[in-house]
């Protein structure tokens, strides 16, 4: 393999963040001996990519395999982009420092819609084709995964595969697949073939659309790909020694992934849905992981991650066990967005003990009726009541995140959102004692609905930039303005989400012709160009404003039909029509089955590890 | 710093890893001495912290031979034990190097350091007379203007470099051996000298090899 640390170093005083490229941190391992190399690639920087926990899970399933080494990629800043290109040097792994293109399978995760004009960049400058059907034999295999998957046709031409669903199994099972069919001797087309007998595997040329759209496969492929399930998640460790980042990456911290799913069951939730059924990892593994991982890595946090922390049957235990193995390290132990109805004065006070991190918590909707509508399942008593007990625990900071544009959202709703903090922040005063309530910060952020593929509210549409500005406006001047700090999302950026969330097939065209306009780190504010976008629409003919905002038609195939996350698709027919009703419907967790279908057609099962369940 | 035992550590920022930034380099390290198991002590307060302090900042690029910083410990650890522990949990081109206890009343690093000592290395090899030639003319206008984020700076010369740079050549490149006396209105640096002296397009790779205090009596080394 070649080494291009020469060509490298010399482009590196001119660049910012040198310390991007340098590979070369601590638990960062160079296989020289390895026979096969897997090179996982986040298509951003560095600092946006080292945080990813998935392609950390992956990696170490790579590095388990006999004679496999796996390489980190990420996207090249632009300065760095235009000095590679005018100095000749092809995109690199971090490990090796070799050619991308010289790896033999290059895994791409899907994390975000506005990262896909980066994988354009990244294949152009590791000079392997854009599309998979100009691929020869000798070019690396290109698989894509993660979330956005489950609607992966906007990027489908790009990628020789898509794996829907958890890597942790699959990724081994693809690895062994190219082997053997390098040992037999099988062509690409032959190699792809055997790729579609992967259960959770998507092959994009092995589905061609019929005369009503709708995409039929060929080749012995599945007609429909099923998600691909972890059973036991306690029975992989979470990934002990990450490489630790020298610069400053977001989410910098040791993460322990608690349990995975959310039945919950918020119908605008595409992880809710698509990550279902839930399984917790037993509080002794979660105990021991973060212990050994902190110890490993030298971080001053540990994140308890998952979709909902709070939600886990033992989380008190963990959190009771790992303030006393942490006390007096200033380590600080934080949890992501919690449930405030999961939220208890004794989780508050064991967050409290160390260093305090942020507290977050996500209401989604102002109005009772339209938390209603979209499955929030709280009140906004228990949101007073948790502020309180957070505030009473000593944290003088809350975020609170919110989403407007939601199906049948009112400008009633929209300005609930304001009188909803502004009573937040008067519970927050009333348990702060006078002399500290002037540090009171309550964090609104504020989103925009873009509807997702396998949730109940997958056949809506987006209401236009224009309407999102104008609810913007109402949200404003609703608002408090006293210890309150409003953001929210720029509308013409969920706008592309939504055009690329909702796209099919066709929509690949247009992310090229985007990328052929200079568009790249479309989620940085200073690069984002929807005027870019315009022109790369009109060229390949396609109606952004009807791609995000037209409703689907329940008689017509969804762009993601061919992709079986195993959420049934008549709940979420009446989980779309309980919206309309104001209807809720309970976690099978704490409730009986709500029938959404995952566990029979996946073959799986919910795993809670309090021997009493989990108390709702 | 106060109350513990104040741990003096002399490592090195080299290889690639002369492309951290100080706080990069900051938190590095922090996270090798969480790594090593040795007793640190913490702050009080609502966001606790390692109580280390470290000594002049290096930039981007520049890499350090003989760099220090000062982290308290709660317990007394034999500073062999404490090196072995450091430098098992420090990459190799930021591994620790020496170990020593000093006393909690003197100075910080950052006040007690003036003057650093650096090799600037030419991508080639240069023809000595040219260098010293150069070199001599820069000296001999007594100042030097540099523009530091828009604003202009003047350093007298000869109580910036207290002493004569020296030009050195093995087979491949020129270097210019030069010690610098920072002071608390910024200090010169060495590739900005050189790039005044011999042109401002020319690449160089720059190492600090020393850190010293001075008095009456010399200069010395912190540990």
């Amino acid at each position: 393999m070649t080494d291009l640390w020469g060509k490298i170093e010399p482009l590196l005083a001119r660049v910012e963040r040198p310390s991007r490229y340098v590979d070369h941190e601590w638990n960062a391992v160079a296989n020289s001996a390895a026979d096969y190399r897997v090179a996982l690639m986040y298509p951003d920087t560095y600092e946006v990519g080292m945080a990813n926990q998935a392609l950390q899970i992956l990696a170490e399933r790579v590095r388990a395999l006999d004679g496999c080494a796996v390489e980190r990629v990420y996207v090249p800043w632009p300065d760095m982009a235009s000095a590679m290109r005018a100095a000749d040097v092809p995109l690199f792994t971090l490990e090796s420092c070799m050619p991308l293109a010289e790896c033999d399978l290059i895994g791409i995760t899907l994390a975000y819609e506005l990262t896909y004009t980066n994988i354009c960049e990244a294949l152009d400058l590791a000079r392997i084709p854009l599309h998979a059907e100009r691929r020869r034999d000798t070019d690396p295999l290109v698989i894509g995964g993660g979330p956005c998957a489950h609607n992966p046709e906007p990027v489908a031409p790009f990628f020789d595969a898509i794996l829907i669903g958890d890597g942790e199994e699959a990724l081994p099972e693809i690895v062994a697949a190219h082997r053997a069919a390098r040992i037999g001797g099988l062509n690409r087309a032959e190699l792809l073939r055997s790729l579609a007998g992967i259960e959770g595997v998507y092959v994009p040329a092995l589905y061609a659309p019929d005369e009503s759209g709708a995409l039929v496969a060929r080749g012995g492929a599945p007609a429909r790909v099923r998600r691909r399930i972890l059973r036991d998640l306690d029975s992989m460790r979470s990934p002990v020694c990450p490489v630790v980042p020298y610069a400053d990456v977001v989410h910098d911290r040791v993460t322990i992934e608690v349990l995975r799913g959310c039945s919950r069951g918020c119908r605008f939730c595409q992880a809710g849905m698509v990550y279902r059924p839930v399984r917790e990892r037993r509080a002794d593994s979660v105990v021991r992981d973060a212990l050994a991982s902190l110890a490993c890595t030298g971080y001053e946090e540990v994140s308890l991650t998952s979709l909902s922390t709070a939600d886990h049957s033992q989380l008190e235990d963990i959190l009771r066990r790992l303030s006393r193995r942490l006390e007096g390290t200033a380590v600080a132990v934080s949890v992501p967005s919690l449930r405030v109805d999961s939220f208890t004065l004794a989780i508050a006070r064991l967050l409290g003990e160390g260093r305090k991190s942020g507290l977050t918590f996500a209401p989604e909707a102002g109005s009772q009726r339209l938390r209603d509508a979209i499955n929030k399942n709280i009140t906004e008593e228990e949101l007073l009541t948790t502020v309180r007990s957070a505030f009473e625990a000593g944290w003088r900071r809350v975020k609170l995140y919110f989403m407007i544009g939601l199906p049948t959202e009112t400008d009633e709703d929209v300005a609930a959102i304001g009188a909803l903090v502004a009573r937040v922040h008067a519970a927050a005063r009333e348990s702060t004692p006078p002399p500290e309530r002037g540090g009171i910060r309550i964090g609104v952020s504020v989103s925009t609905f873009v509807p997702k593929a396998h949730t109940p509210f997958q056949w809506e549409g987006q209401i236009p930039p224009s309407e999102v500005k104008r609810r913007q406006h109402i949200l404003r001047e609703a608002m408090p303005h006293r210890g309150v700090d409003l953001s929210w999302h720029d509308a013409d950026v969920s706008f592309l989400e939504a055009v690329l969330a909702r796209g099919d097939r066709s929509v690949a065209a247009a992310i090229e012709a985007a990328w052929g306009e200079g568009a790249v780190f479309d989620a940085w504010t200073e690069h984002f160009s929807l005027a870019r976008w315009r022109v790369a629409f009109e060229r390949t003919g396609l109606d952004p404003e009807q791609r995000a905002s037209e409703p689907f038609a329940f008689d017509t195939p969804l762009p993601w039909a061919h992709i079986d996350s195993g959420i049934s698709e008549s709940f979420l027919r009446a989980e779309s029509d309980l919206a309309r009703k104001g209807v809720t419907t309970p976690d099978c967790t704490f409730d009986a089955c709500t029938g959404c279908g995952v566990c029979g057609a996946c073959d799986a099962d919910v795993v809670v590890q309090a021997e009493g369940g989990r108390r709702g | 710093m106060a109350e513990g035992f104040r741990l003096r550590v002399r490592f090195q920022k080299v290889g690639r890893l002369r492309y951290l930034s100080h706080l990069e380099l900051i938190r590095a390290c922090e996270r090798a001495v969480r790594r090593s198991g040795l007793p640190y002590a913490v702050s009080q307060g609502f966001t606790p912290r390692m109580r280390a302090s470290f000594g002049p900042a290096l930039p981007v690029g520049t890499a350090g031979e003989r760099e220090y910083l000062d982290l308290l410990l709660t317990r007394f650890i034999p500073v062999d034990e404490a090196l072995a522990a450091l430098s098992r949990a420090s990459a190799p081109d930021l591994s620790s190097r020496q170990c020593g206890y000093v006393s909690s009343k003197e100075p910080s690093l950052a006040a007690a350091l003036t003057i650093a000592t650096y090799d600037v290395r030419m991508e080639r090899r240069a023809p000595q007379e040219e260098v010293e030639q150069a070199v001599r003319l820069l000296l001999d206008t007594g100042t030097m203007r540099v523009e530091h984020k828009g604003k202009p700076k003047v350093f007298d010369l000869s109580q910036t470099l207290p002493k004569e740079p020296e030009i050195v050549s093995d087979a491949d490149a020129t270097t210019i051996r030069m010690a610098v006396r920072m002071g608390d209105a910024g200090s010169l640096r060495p590739d900005a000298f050189v790039g005044a002296a011999l042109g401002l397009n020319i690449r160089t790779l720059v190492t600090r090899t020393g850190l010293f205090s001075e008095d009456a009596e010399g200069w010395h080394e912190p540990l």
